[in-house]
């Protein structure tokens, strides 16, 4: 069942468009990344959804209720929509104590003390701050001030939970394991949750699905599977992962295929760009599907090490085959020319 | 707040603004009071202020005054904000709060002190004279106005450039020392240019407080009938006998005309300095120039400004109200007394003053502050045409000086029938101090409502709570601590405003004010002295209460 579903929603502030027809559905039980380059659109979507950007056009739906519908002029205040959120600053409230701002949304709808103090207490023992009530939000670290943030957000069971880059002001190590509390938190809760990040990696671990946007409009939207192995445009297939480019000619088209050439090299790659022979083209591979191998054969390269980088787990190869750099994962390897496998089917050609 | 009780709030506050400049201006084109049966209107009252040669006087008074003091003000104000935020000099944790002295002052109030200390009789010009023989100033001159309100508005500029200074990074000066810049070359070619927004804002300023001046031209250019437009208003009061209102309205409706522009080109420089300000952000270690040597000069410097315009006129002042009398061969330590203080008190009107300048700083600052608080709250996160409205209606009671402020609502009281009731009563006072420091007051408070990020009160509204709630549960506890300071400062406003109460004086509306400029129209010295001592005192009360408060807030 859709938990929230958006419907052609337009914003601008003034001739500046900001969405451009954005419409997704969020289903029960969903996390969704909201997933872009700074400008794409992403946090001003999140932001409508919680009522506090005005959109000019589109629908918002909650459940089975509109919140917003531009043509019926209908936009429901942040505070009668009982959504949570939680802001990339954590908008703590200083003057509170950590219970006193988790217990104010209770106290908002009049629930009576003694069960305040009981699910407020639940609620901080699940993100793990069950001592700390009585703290000040700036006697905290930062990791536990999100802890606070969220427990916030959570304690009046809102139907749907929205995070704003939620990990973006921790330091990478705990961003790691702040990654996979949240994730497992959400599950177990069983929440619809929308969260907005730049960060593919960081949209990949936490989301069931991501939404990919640019320019104010949806580029691509699917399981992080489908978003990394089958990238629509190579935008998509840019933002997703680190790639080689091959900027080429379509030579010859066969059967799905399409034969790109790279210093006189022929190559086969997916056709994804649906180019004409003659037409330029370009042909995106994943670093790690590039494979060092023993000798000629089809779809090989030759080319000669540039230099190596350790990176500890493994070496960082960067190859020159005529002007082009190819970069490459794998073990120590010897200097002088060697021979690079790029499978057809990892191949995309745009 | 709801967008209705917005829009209704800023509507009341547009009338409160306009009504007295609407009256002073329909008054203007009448030929008689406004509140007499028969009033037709006409240009007369135009015609004879224009053709009044004391009025062009006093326009160019005005004018050589503001030039005069603005030249003093701004050099000193900036070498001085250059000494105390970015050198090394000595004693700058002292002498700084010393600095601010003259701004919390009232200037009739320091210009008794002058008057008692360097006029022909005073006490300094005494005790020169008996190693001189002779007296090589005259207190009365025109360049000694000028020098006077020059060296006593060095404490804006020096306001204004430090503010800047303080927010520039240490590193552009250090580049300018390495590169072989001595300390004076520094400060002249690196930091104060790069404060130039600053330093141009407090210069139009102290300009325009020149325009406005009333207490210091009122005491020191009387003698010699040296007329500035603020005291020409207020000799006009009796000129033809009977109160001339329509002529008094053509001098108010002139004074604002020259003041709006100054405002609006104010603002228009604040806006300025502060997106310069905002670029050079690396504020983070700020080292302090070795000035070497020069430190000496530069202290004695500073030590002679200062005993010139804060030590001698307030020691002056405090010593006379202390003793019965003096002049050559008297000694001080045999007339010492406290019969001033206790004549004071046997004049009810005077005794009055004294609490209701207590009651208006104190219960009257609050309510104003209340008031501010609640005009900023109409406009707080709403970008709309009324907020730019309320915007430039701020800007008006701006270009009203005190005393013009204090006639318009005078005016006002007079001719609203259901307000006249409270014409003799401290609301007519609240109203006329309330309307005159608004836009002072709107920005101690919004200074305070800005430190607080917006996410703050949108996390209020996503858990829950209504606009109203968020303003009373998150917005005003978080700006708790910027509204006390608020109402300190404006405590001490009120406390020392003395030209807003003047057309409002009478039985049952004394301030302290306004009692000392009709004082020493009748030339009781002796009370003038005791009531500005007091007047002193309660100001310097309020000055330790500030900075007890603000050691606490931030410890």
């Amino acid at each position: 069942m859709a938990k929230l579903t958006i419907d052609d929603l337009h914003l601008s502030y003034g001739s500046n468009h900001i969405l451009k027809g954005i419409s997704a559905t969020f289903a029960q039980g969903e996390i969704v990344a909201l997933l872009g380059r700074s400008g794409s659109g992403k946090t001003t979507l999140l932001r409508s959804i919680a009522g506090l950007e005005e959109p000019s056009k589109g629908t918002i739906t909650i459940g089975n209720s509109p919140v917003f519908d531009g043509a019926a002029g209908l936009n429901v205040p942040s505070e009668k929509r009982g959504l949570g959120l939680v802001f990339q600053s954590y908008a703590l409230w200083p003057h509170k104590t950590v219970f006193e701002n988790v217990a104010y949304g209770l106290r908002l709808r009049n629930v009576p003390s003694a069960e305040i103090t009981q699910r407020v207490a639940a609620v901080l023992e699940g993100v793990g701050l069950g001592h700390l009530g009585d703290r000040y939000p700036h006697q905290m670290s930062g990791g536990q001030q999100q802890r606070v943030a969220l427990a916030r957000a959570l304690v009046y069971n809102p139907p749907v939970i929205l995070l704003d880059e939620p990990l973006s002001n921790l330091d990478a190590k705990l961003r790691e394991e702040a990654r996979i509390w949240i994730r497992s938190l959400i599950k177990k809760m069983n929440l619809t949750a929308v969260f907005v990040t730049h960060d593919q990696v960081e949209a990949m671990a936490i989301a069931d699905r991501i939404v990919l946007l640019d320019g104010g409009r949806i580029v691509q939207a699917g399981t992080p599977q489908q978003l990394y192995t089958e990238p629509v445009s190579l935008f998509a297939s840019e933002f997703m992962g680190t790639n080689n480019q091959i900027k080429s000619r379509v030579q010859d088209k066969r059967g799905g295929y399409t034969q790109i050439e790279l210093s006189g090299f022929a190559l086969w790659g997916k056709d994804r760009g649906g180019k004409a022979v003659g037409e330029d083209a370009t042909g995106v591979i994943r670093l790690e599907q590039v494979a060092v191998v023993a000798g000629e054969g089809e779809n090989c390269i030759q080319a000669t090490l540039e230099t190596s980088l350790y990176l500890g787990s493994q070496w960082e190869h960067v190859f020159r085959c005529g002007d082009l750099s190819l970069r490459t994962f794998g073990g120590p390897l010897a200097a002088g020319s060697h021979w690079l496998h790029l499978p057809p089917e990892q191949l995309w050609v745009f | 707040m709801n967008r209705a009780t917005r829009i209704a709030v800023i509507v009341a506050m547009a009338i409160a603004v306009l009504a007295p400049i609407g009256l002073v201006v329909y008054q203007s084109f009448l030929d008689g009071p406004f509140f007499q049966p028969k009033t037709a209107f006409t240009l007369s009252a135009y015609d004879f202020v224009l053709d009044d040669e004391d009025f062009f006087d006093a326009l160019w008074n005005s004018a050589v005054i503001a030039f005069g003091m603005t030249a003093i003000a701004v050099p000193v104000g900036a070498i001085l904000a250059f000494l105390m935020v970015r050198t090394d000099l000595p004693g700058r944790r002292w002498i700084e709060p010393v600095i601010l002295v003259p701004m919390f002052v009232s200037s009739v109030v320091l210009a008794f002190g002058f008057v008692v200390s360097l006029g022909p009789a005073g006490i300094v010009s005494l005790w020169v004279k008996s190693w001189l023989g002779t007296i090589p100033w005259y207190l009365y001159s025109k360049w000694m106005l000028i020098v006077i309100a020059g060296l006593t508005h060095v404490p804006h500029v020096f306001l204004y450039t430090s503010s800047g200074l303080r927010s520039l990074g240490s590193d552009v000066e250090e580049a300018a020392r390495m590169t072989g810049a001595g300390p004076l070359r520094v400060a002249l070619t690196v930091s104060l240019p790069m404060v130039m927004p600053n330093i141009l804002y407090a210069a139009v300023l102290v300009f325009f407080l020149g325009f406005e001046l009333f207490g210091l031209p009122l005491v020191l250019g009387d003698p010699e009938g040296i007329l500035v437009l603020a005291t020409y208003l207020y000799k006009l009061t009796n000129k033809l006998g009977t109160p001339s209102y329509q002529l008094m309205a053509v001098v108010v409706v002139s004074i604002i005309c020259i003041a709006l522009p100054l405002v609006a080109l104010q603002r228009h420089l604040l806006r300025t300095a502060n997106r310069y300000v905002s670029v050079k952000g690396k504020a983070s270690a700020q080292k302090p120039v070795t000035i070497g040597f020069w430190r000496w000069p530069a202290v004695a410097l500073i030590v002679c400004w200062l005993a010139f315009t804060v030590v001698v006129p307030i020691s002056g002042l405090i010593l006379r109200a202390f003793v019965s009398s003096w002049g050559e061969g008297v000694q001080l330590s045999q007339v010492l007394t406290l019969d001033h203080f206790r004549e004071l008190m046997h004049f009810p009107n005077l005794v009055r003053g004294i609490v209701n300048t207590l009651l208006i700083a104190s219960v009257g600052g609050a309510l104003s502050v209340g008031v501010y608080t609640v005009l900023n709250l109409a406009a707080h996160r709403w970008q709309s045409g009324w907020t730019r409205l309320m915007d430039y209606l701020v800007l008006l009671p701006r270009a009203m000086p005190g005393l013009v402020a204090g006639l318009a609502i005078f005016w006002v009281f007079l001719f609203t029938p259901f307000l006249s009731p409270m014409r003799q009563t401290m609301i007519a006072i609240w109203v006329a101090y309330t309307l005159v420091w608004l836009a002072y007051g709107m920005r101690l408070v919004s200074g305070a409502l800005l430190q607080i990020g917006p996410e703050l009160e949108e996390a209020g509204r996503v858990v829950g709570a209504s606009a109203g709630r968020v303003s009373r549960d998150l917005t005003l506890p978080l700006i708790k601590v910027g509204l006390i300071s608020s109402w300190l400062l404006i405590f001490i406003t009120f406390m020392r405003e003395y030209s807003t109460g003047v057309y409002l004086l009478s039985p049952g509306t004394e301030v302290i004010g306004s009692l000392l400029v009709s004082l020493w129209g009748s030339g009781a010295v002796d009370l003038v002295t005791a009531l500005s001592t007091v007047n002193i005192a309660m100001i310097g009360c309020g000055l330790l209460l500030m900075s007890l408060f603000g050691k606490r807030s931030h410890g």
